[in-house]
């Protein structure tokens, strides 16, 4: 264990636990964006900026990229790291002016819109956490591509892929809305791609794409029910079993 | 030998792994003058890569073209220099003239018009190049008149 102190208070975290974690554990609430803790850290936003101080020397670091490996002292919220953060929200807002969060974040922070800057708005924050998601799924669907101001996510060739399962793993992790798709009983469309979503034969739900079923590899005889369902189903039937045998 | 057999010939050229990605993608820029979805397709189930990581990494650098490029390249400046002295303008006369937006090649795959960042050659701006030749202190009117009179074949 390794004692740190964050914001004056001294407390112990495992060496190698990541600040951000550290912190968040410890009840001090750090803002980001990129960061989720089912993927892969990347440090893409730096929102989760903190000041660190070892030796007398002090510096901003991106707490989610920051593993404790040394007894330092943490400071999330002073004036420093606060100037920090309205730098990155500044150029957030600039280009995102529309995004819940982002304005949210932003009226914390007292960070205006820069009008001079009349970019074409875009709630793609370049995050990378849809990548990373699709990544983290295996399916790798989606890449952030390009470079500079045409750097967006995309499928291989801007175009439907195979590799895209319609799991919406990429639409629930963005932290701004920018992935959207189309949903009506039995279809989805999503990354250019028509999907047809299954309906569970008990409750009625459409539960899953058939994309997603042969990615888990659900034999084609075991698709009639939603997990819920199935679930249910096998509990019943343990039970009648169960009756029998007694 | 067509476009496959010259892809596959120079995918073997190559060991089945992830981190030849970019030095084949530049053999295939080097021997096609662009890379095509096809041979996109090809390098990822050769390496064993998502397709989305091949498209990445071919969007990202500008030396890799998916457009089929032209024999020639012709740059028009925009540097800082340049610009000031208007490289716009003979950016702008250089499509009217070729009939091509920039980053696109000419029909008849002689030309493909791009921009450059700097070419180190701020006291000709606004300059032009085309392979080895270079124009300097260009304006719009001997922008046209470098395509009339070939300056550029």
């Amino acid at each position: 264990m390794i004692e740190i102190t964050i914001n004056g208070t001294p407390i112990e975290v495992e060496k190698g636990t990541v600040l951000l974690h550290a912190a968040k554990e410890n009840g001090v609430e750090i803002p980001t964006l990129c960061n989720h803790e089912g993927l892969n850290r990347e440090g893409n936003c730096r929102l989760c900026s903190v000041e660190i101080t070892e030796n007398g020397r002090s510096k901003i670091v991106a707490s989610c990229m920051f593993p404790v490996t040394r007894s330092i002292s943490v400071e999330t919220d002073n004036e420093r790291v606060k100037r920090a953060r309205r730098t990155v929200l500044q150029l957030l807002i600039n280009r995102n002016p529309k995004s819940p969060v982002i304005q949210q974040l932003c009226s914390e922070y007292g960070v205006k819109r820069e009008e001079r800057f009349a970019l074409e708005p875009d709630l793609c924050i370049r995050c990378g956490r849809c990548v990373r998601a699709c990544e983290t799924n295996g399916t790798k669907a989606i890449e952030l591509v390009g470079r500079g101001f045409d750097r967006h996510v995309a499928t291989p060739y801007e175009t439907e892929s195979d590799a895209c399962i319609g799991c919406l793993s990429c639409a629930t992790v963005c932290p701004t809305g920018k992935i959207t798709y189309d949903e009506s009983p039995g279809k989805r469309k999503i990354w250019h791609k028509e999907f047809d979503v299954l309906k569970c034969a008990r409750c009625g739900i459409y539960f899953a794409t058939k994309e997603m079923l042969d990615w888990a590899g659900r034999p084609e005889n075991d698709r009639a029910y939603c997990d819920h369902c199935q679930k249910y189903i096998e509990s019943v039937k343990f039970l009648t079993e169960h009756e029998q045998n007694k | 030998m067509g476009e496959i057999d010259r892809i596959a010939e120079i995918m073997h050229s190559y060991k089945q792994d992830p981190r030849y990605l970019l030095a084949l993608l530049l053999d295939i820029q080097e021997s096609e003058n662009h890379i095509s979805t096809e041979a996109m397709r090809a390098v990822a189930r050769y390496l064993g890569v998502s397709e989305s990581r091949v498209y990445a990494v071919a969007t990202f650098y500008r030396t890799l073209s998916l457009k089929k490029k032209g024999r020639k390249i012709i740059r028009v400046c925009m540097g800082t220099a340049c610009h000031l002295r208007g490289s716009a303008a003979v950016l702008h006369e250089l499509e009217k003239g070729l009939g091509i937006k920039v980053g696109e090649a000419t029909e008849d795959g002689k030309y493909t018009l791009e921009t450059v960042n700097c070419v180190g050659a701020c006291a000709l701006a606004p300059v032009v190049t085309c392979g080895d030749d270079s124009f300097g202190r260009m304006d719009p009117a001997k922008a046209a008149e470098l395509i009339t009179r070939g300056a550029f074949e």
